[in-house]
């Protein structure tokens, strides 16, 4: 190897703080009094209001920060077997499309942006290379306190490059309670979970669990066209049980150490745990079927949190949590078999697919910081730091001498916030820069000839990116809102640098960038002790540029680039709306309709011998294979049978819809068969609490019409489901 | 999975295709329900690929007229899934691909006037050449996977195209023992079959590096045919292997039973040690004739013989590049061209564009009556061209909105 090439794009770090400095001390921040903070939980803007709005809970706050948040209350999933993709994808603007039953592969979507583009937090920590055993579709509803949807614009304190919007995981902090479930259902699914806090008022010994099991056979009936393996023959459709398709997952979430001490609010060493097993069943397409192809991953990720308040000064808070995540996948196609859907099997030369242990170790280490000033009620200051830096090793003992194993890559990302808020009576308001700093390390091939010659090289790039948020109060009853960012998305490690066999460097690219803007109103038509209405509805607005894709227009199998190809601009409405009567019924509705177009006139491919542009067929139409219109509608009933007994029986129905869409351009081509139908689902639970809630037993009907449901590439996804779950709920 | 990993998870995807079964049935139904396409007169095939910033996706247009208008995909054309290759045999336009699975949909216009498809045939993988098999009614598949974890089979598949249906299968295993040539791996580049015997040129491949490590001798495996028994491989040192990566344009067998290699160590060769040249397998022997060497690049108008179809008569219709080969997967400086390989000379057709190839794809061209119809790509336009054989020279035809032409043929 020999030396390391370096490449550099930068906006230099001081000219940010000069920049930044001086915008924010242009702005008329005069301190007069000092007032504590809770600056990591970013709601700190909301502290007047706080007083102001007697008796509002901590998820009325959320909602109402300037940003565009839904706020999902967990609580309310509790009694039922629903993890947090079910939870999600009751909200607006968000769609998560599965490809099968428990555990299978999803894909995120939020107001058109999917994929890297969308950040996944967990108490403010950055959660994306967590393994797939810690993903929204293994944590039960029963570890969080609530869920936070940030739609375009993020506060600071989420720090991450994330171009179209994030989520964050609040995971419950109760002080000393117990929370058992365990829950039972077709395709033989087990879900259980084991949730609990114990506090020591007197030495502030706190231990905190929350713990999960999941199992499925995930063997539901999908309508296929057998191939008969001997003769070949595609059989007529018929109705067969998948037969490899069984998960399971175990995780948890431990904390130990001290809360409500001098020197620490709290202060907590502990780890995420977690691991699962995976048969595969298909390929992308129901046609392409395995029996025998499995993966399996694990992950060890232990964490570090402090906070406190009132540091050194009055209203000045710090809050820490850092994370070294461990995780290992492993993916293994080694049986020499080809099965039909049939379970037939016929011998192959090497395996079903490609013959492979491929084993990936991820190392990364996490920290996010916080620090905020109060300065005065009115005004505070906070400062955000998150680090994630993220290296990967791979090997394939079927495959030695992969290139691409032997060459590690590394990618670090630093973000650093800024934000300067304002909380007066009706009005709050947001102001906020951040930089990202990347640091990217590879290896290219530089020889000339076929004698490889490998060489280390890395780049940096710095980018800034601000964005502001206001909320007023037109009336008590009625809030408007408003928000923008100009956000990035920063390229991978592989992206930028190439990974030395498949892909090649491309120094020129950009990161994704976006403009995005929410603008929205929440209305409380009826705020009475028997009558409660309330509608929202938002506008939003985004303009991203320069997707990085790999470069299409390149026909040779292996070099090939990422280039910034697609411009997408998408204008989208959502509205809900929420009705309860007297605590015992309980009407919901939303919709989202997303205008998502192809923006891109050319697509522009750089070779050796210059430029070659080529109009974009799609340009100007809607960007395919992303849902556009979807909704929900939820009825509940909250009765006590045996009101002596405070015995409550909750009644839920809930139905889901999404339009049909097309995965390919549908103005291209004639009679597009490439379409996902128009899909409702129609969902009953019902939970009958004991004890003021200590008991509770829950059933359950999912799709219970049995309709044919959809995702990718008309993978079937499971038909009518019952599941039945206990829980046990004890808190001091 | 970060990008590597998926690099390798797409490759596999794409290049060892699952498929089942040796045998497959056909049905028939209506390609589309409300054609649009015209079932009179000359009935033309596209096989048009179309690139938007997300992914690529494949179509087959019908036309009654290549040289004129636009060939727009606007509301028109069968959508196909996933990567698709294309064959012309016989009155029947084949697309060839999928996701996952390798199907075969097969066009004609049946005994009603109508478009008609024969689909439901799956082969074991996607096929790295279709040859039509001196004009009988079946083409040979033959499958090879591009590396020997994704399988180590070579298949020879023959398919009856009235039925589309599988009629033989037959398999060699790809090991040292059988193909010794430096304990490389392999990729097919072409094939020729000649009476009892087929030919077929190799092209040893690193499957890791995906690099051309051994470019000093040409190799054809020879097989008897229709057992496809391997009888021996043939060497010859005078030029570099013969055929590219997927261009199916390695080897053509003429009338009177020669055999041409075509060697031109240009598109996907890591390295070049020998100057790019036409070798002969004279007709009765299967042993190249020492007597016989086409220096392509020392001719008048000559150049490296990167994409070919035979027309007849000892000759090609090719797209020949004259410029330097800059990297290993340049595809460039390609005009069209009229190879006479008995007389060992290049004619460029006279107002040939100068355009890049489509890679590792068949030459999507066609002849007929003289003529060989082929598109090309100039300044971000891309039109057919009519080259009229004899004269070498060249009409410029309809325009086709699409990003590329994977194929071309007449089904009436």
């Amino acid at each position: 190897m020999g030396s390391k090439r370096s490449w550099n794009l930068y906006i230099p770090v001081h000219q940010w703080f000069v920049f930044t400095s001086a915008i924010f001390l242009s702005l008329p921040a005069v301190a007069q009094s000092t007032a504590d903070t809770t600056a990591t939980d970013s709601l700190q803007h909301h502290r007047i209001e706080e007083v102001r709005v007697v008796g509002k809970t901590i998820l009325h706050k959320a909602k109402e920060q300037a940003f565009n948040i839904n706020v999902i209350d967990a609580k309310q999933l509790y009694n039922s077997s629903a993890d947090l993709h079910h939870a999600l994808n009751q909200s607006t603007g968000v769609r998560i499309r599965e490809d099968g039953g428990m555990g299978s592969a999803f894909s995120f979507s939020l107001n058109g942006f999917t994929g890297k583009q969308v950040k996944m937090f967990v108490d403010g920590l950055p959660m994306d290379n967590f393994g797939s055993s810690l993903t929204l579709n293994n944590f039960p509803a029963t570890m969080a306190n609530r869920i936070e949807i940030y739609k375009g614009v993020l506060p600071v304190s989420l720090g991450a490059d994330a171009l179209g919007g994030a989520v964050n995981i609040v995971t419950r902090t109760n002080a000393n309670y117990l929370d058992l479930s365990y829950g039972y259902g077709s395709f033989n699914t087990h879900k259980a979970g084991l949730n609990g806090a114990f506090t020591d008022s007197e030495t502030g010994f706190t231990i905190r669990a929350n713990a999960f099991y999941n199992y499925s056979d995930n063997n539901y009936k999908v309508s296929v066209s057998p191939i008969d393996l001997t003769t070949g023959i595609v059989g007529p459709e018929q109705e067969v049980e998948r037969f490899h398709d069984a998960y399971n997952s175990i995780g948890a979430q431990v904390d130990l150490g001290l809360t409500g001490k001098a020197f620490a609010d709290h202060l907590l060493i502990g780890a995420l745990v977690g691991a699962n097993n995976r048969d595969i069943q298909t390929g992308v397409t129901m046609e392409q079927v395995f029996g025998a192809r499995t993966s399996r991953s694990n992950s060890f990720i232990p964490t570090l949190k402090y906070k406190k308040s009132d540091l050194f000064l009055d209203g000045l808070d710090l809050s820490l949590y850092s994370a070294y995540n461990m995780t290992a996948n492993h993916f293994v196609d080694t049986t020499r078999l080809r099965f039909n859907w049939l379970q037939e099997t016929i011998p192959t030369s090497t395996s079903e697919l490609s013959r492979t242990q491929l084993r990936n170790r991820d190392n990364e280490a996490l920290a996010t910081a916080n620090l905020s000033y109060g300065m005065s009620d009115k005004q505070a200051f906070s400062l955000n730091y998150v680090l994630t830096d993220f290296t990967r090793k791979s090997d394939d003992v079927e495959n030695p001498n992969n290139i691409t194993f032997l060459m590690p890559q590394r990618l670090r990302k630093q973000t650093l916030g800024i934000a300067w808020q304002t909380t007066y009576t009706r009005f709050t308001s947001t102001l906020f820069s951040k930089l990202y700093m990347l640091h990217a390390e590879s290896f290219e091939n530089i020889s000339r000839n076929t004698i490889a010659e490998y060489q280390a090289t890395e780049m940096n790039r710095t980018q800034a990116g601000y964005g502001a948020a206001a909320a007023y109060f037109v009336r008590p009853n009625l809030q408007v809102k408003a928000s923008y960012e100009h956000t990035y998305r920063l390229p991978e490690a592989t992206e930028l640098l190439g990974d030395g066999l498949f892909v090649r460097r491309n120094a020129k690219l950009r990161p994704e960038k976006s403009d995005n803007i929410n603008l929205g109103a929440l209305y409380t038509l009826l705020d009475g002790a028997i009558n409660h209405l309330q509608v929202e509805g938002n506008f939003t607005y985004r303009n991203a540029k320069d997707y990085i894709r790999q470069d299409q227009q390149q026909v040779q199998p292996v070099d090939r680039q990422f280039i910034n190809v697609g411009d997408v601009r998408t204008i989208g409405g959502e509205a809900e709306i929420k009705y309860s009567w007297n605590n015992k019924l309980f009407i919901g509705a939303n919709a989202t309709y997303q205008q998502i177009i192809d923006r891109t006139a050319f697509l522009v491919t750089e070779n050796l011998t210059g430029t070659i542009r080529t109009p974009n067929l799609n340009y100007g139409y809607r960007l395919p294979n992303m849902p556009y219109l979807f909704g929900n509608a939820n009825l509940g009933f909250r009765l006590q049978p045996n009101p002596q007994k405070d015995d409550v029986l909750t009644l839920n129905y809930n139905a889901s819809f999404v339009e049909k869409y097309y995965l390919t351009p549908n103005q291209i081509g004639k009679n597009n068969q490439d379409v996902i139908p128009r899909q409702i689902s129609h969902d009953l639970f019902a939970d009958y609490a004991l004890k003021k809630g200590k008991y509770v037993i829950a059933l359950e009907c999912k799709n219970l019409a049995n309709s044919k449901l959809y995702d990718n590439y008309l993978l079937q996804n499971p038909g009518r489901s019952f599941f039945v779950k206990l829980r046990y709920f004890i808190k001091r | 999975m970060n990008i590597s990993n998926l690099q390798t998870v797409l490759r596999t995807s794409l290049y060892a295709a699952l498929a089942l079964a040796v045998v497959s049935c056909s049905k028939d139904k209506d390609a589309d329900p409300n054609p649009t396409l015209p079932v009179t007169g000359e009935v033309y095939t596209l096989g048009l690929g179309v690139t938007t910033p997300e992914a690529t996706t494949n179509y087959v247009l019908l036309t009654n007229d290549l040289m004129s208008g636009t060939l727009s995909l606007i509301n028109n054309g069968i959508q196909q899934e996933g990567y698709r290759d294309y064959a012309n045999i016989g009155n029947h336009f084949q697309a060839i691909g999928g996701l996952g699975l390798t199907d075969v949909n097969s066009y004609y216009i049946d005994a009603s006037n109508q478009l008609a498809v024969k689909t439901g045939l799956n082969l074991q993988a996607r096929p790295v050449d279709t040859y039509d098999i001196d004009g009988t009614g079946s083409y040979l598949a033959v499958t090879l996977p591009s590396a020997p974890n994704e399988g180590t089979d070579l298949s020879f598949i023959t398919v009856d195209v009235a039925s589309n249906r599988i009629t033989n299968t037959k398999k060699i295993t790809v090991n040292s023992d059988n193909f010794p040539i430096d304990g490389e791996w392999m990729l097919h580049t072409g094939i020729a079959i000649r009476g009892s015997q087929a030919f077929q040129t190799i092209l040893p491949f690193d499957a890791e590096g995906w690099e051309t490590k051994k470019t000093d001798k040409t190799y054809v495996a020879v097989y008897s045919y229709p057992e496809f028994e391997l009888e021996k491989i043939i060497e010859d040192d005078r030029t570099g292997p013969a055929g590219a990566f997927n261009t199916r344009s390695g080897i053509f067998a003429t009338e009177s039973g020669d055999i041409y290699t075509i060697s031109h160590s240009g598109f996907g060769y890591s390295q070049r040690t020998k100057e790019p040249a036409v070798l002969k397998i004279a007709a009765g022997t299967s042993e190249f004739d020492a007597n016989y060497l086409f220096k392509t690049a020392d001719v008048a108008n000559g150049g490296r013989i990167v994409h070919a179809i035979y027309i007849g008569d000892n000759k090609l219709f090719a797209s020949v590049s004259g410029g330097t080969q800059e990297a290993q997967w340049d595809d460039q400086n390609l005009k069209f061209a009229i190879v006479d390989l008995a007389d060992q000379t290049i004619t460029t057709v006279a107002g040939s564009p100068t355009f890049s190839g489509d890679g590792g794809r068949s030459f999507a061209a066609f002849h007929k009556d003289g003529k060989a119809y082929a598109a090309a790509n100039v300044d971000g336009e891309l039109n057919i061209y009519e080259i009229d054989l004899d004269k070498a020279t060249l009409r410029k035809g309809a325009k086709v909105e699409a990003t590329f032409v994977g194929g071309i043929g007449q089904i009436r």
